[in-house]
């Protein structure tokens, strides 16, 4: 009789242990962890909402839509508005208040351009490609070429 | 016990044969062969891939740029989701890699353009791999890839144990200074949630870059993955990357 009596209390501690397991484990896993796997199902949602910077190729002919047709004719037809003009989202949603200037200054434009033209062994042989040092080395690239259509 | 004659017992232990054999070639496949075979695209939509063409890329890194700008990433260098590395081969067999800033600061012309046999740029980022070995070491559960594909790091539940950053064989991750979590591109999963490109696929000027949905036979991506020649960085670890590569040098790392 003595010896189930030892038996029931271990008995009991185990069930006391075993309910706290459940309540830490209750009150420590997050909500959403395990519903898509073994991760936060809500991060990645959290994920979806964050903010964005850049507006997207589509944002900018609606008000600058010469700007637009002349690119969509030109050799620089593919590439993105802002990736020469920066992240534009901003400007998208408030036209009115973000007027900053979005074009590189005249004295920097030399090494803008030349992110993509300057010459390299490195670049794709049949990329136009200019010498910075050679080409005019005093003009700033507008002065003869138009960047949305480029010659 | 019975006798057991040598032409039973040949005739006994051929039959087993048989019988093992006609068994090994019968079995169905188990659902782990079967998950490796099926490329999990077709089960899933969207499912996001991701391809870069090296023969275009032209190391101006606008990528880079937008990257930081659009994720908000630290602007010091060495904290880059993703970079661009230009290889210099030689004649002698030196290969010199480099990436000054992770290619903001622009690239030295080399001193001794005469031993150059080939250079070429290598835009590198998170691979997204269909195996994942960060996602494999986290020890809480805060890594992991998503229903279509991508990989992303619970910034509320990672407890800053740099065991993935270590783990990842793409050196993709890095430590946030400011949120004390790893961090690592997400594919701009804000963008492409929202139908839009990722920052860097957009504001690339030559096409280099390249992302769309596998599940769908149609899109541009699949019918890359379907018919061009590509390559995928590492292969031998086996850890599936859906980056894919198209014009890469053997000498790329």
């Amino acid at each position: 009789m003595k010896d189930i009596q030892h038996l029931l209390r271990v008995a009991v501690i185990f069930a006391a242990a075993f309910a706290g397991f459940l309540v830490v484990r209750t009150l420590l896993v997050p909500k959403s962890f395990g519903k898509a796997g073994h991760y936060r199902a809500d991060a990645v949602d959290e994920f979806a909402q964050l903010p964005r910077r850049y507006a997207g190729e589509h944002a900018c002919g609606k008000c600058h839509a010469q700007q637009a047709s002349d690119k969509a004719k030109s050799s620089h037809r593919s590439i993105s508005c802002e990736s020469c003009h920066g992240a534009l989202l901003a400007h998208v949603e408030n036209p009115k208040s973000d007027t900053r200037p979005r074009r590189p200054k005249e004295a920097e434009m030399r090494a803008f351009c030349g992110h993509c033209h300057a010459r390299s062994l490195s670049k794709p042989g049949r990329f136009p490609q200019i010498k910075l040092s050679e080409h005019n080395p005093d003009a700033p690239c507008n002065m003869c070429h138009q960047p949305h259509q480029p010659k | 016990m019975k006798n057991f004659s040598r032409k039973q017992f040949l005739k006994t232990a051929a039959g087993a044969a048989l019988v093992m054999a006609a068994r090994a070639f019968s079995t169905p496949l188990s659902a782990a062969e079967k998950f490796f075979r099926e490329p999990p695209w077709k089960r899933k939509k969207p499912y996001w891939g991701y391809a870069v063409d090296v023969t275009k890329c032209i190391g101006c890194a606008r990528c880079v740029d937008a990257c930081k700008t659009e994720n908000d990433v630290p602007r010091e260098a060495f904290y880059f989701r993703t970079w661009v590395e230009r290889y210099i081969l030689r004649r002698s067999g030196e290969v010199n890699v480099d990436s000054p800033n992770g290619g903001l600061d622009g690239y030295l012309p080399p001193s001794d353009p005469g031993t150059v046999t080939k250079s070429f740029f290598v835009p590198k980022m998170c691979n997204h791999c269909e195996n994942p070995p960060c996602v494999q070491v986290c020890p809480v559960g805060a890594t992991f890839k998503t229903e279509d594909g991508v990989i992303l790091v619970d910034r509320k539940y990672c407890i800053g144990c740099r065991y993935c950053i270590q783990a990842c064989p793409y050196g993709s991750r890095f430590f946030h200074p400011v949120l004390h979590v790893a961090d690592k591109c997400t594919l701009c999963y804000h963008r492409i949630k929202k139908g839009l490109k990722t920052a860097c696929v957009e504001v690339c000027p030559t096409g280099a870059r390249m992302f769309g949905d596998l599940s769908d036979p149609k899109s541009a991506i699949s019918k890359f993955y379907e018919t061009e020649t590509l390559q995928v960085l590492k292969a031998n670890m086996g850890a599936e990357p859906k980056l894919v590569y198209k014009g890469l040098d053997k000498e790329v790392r």
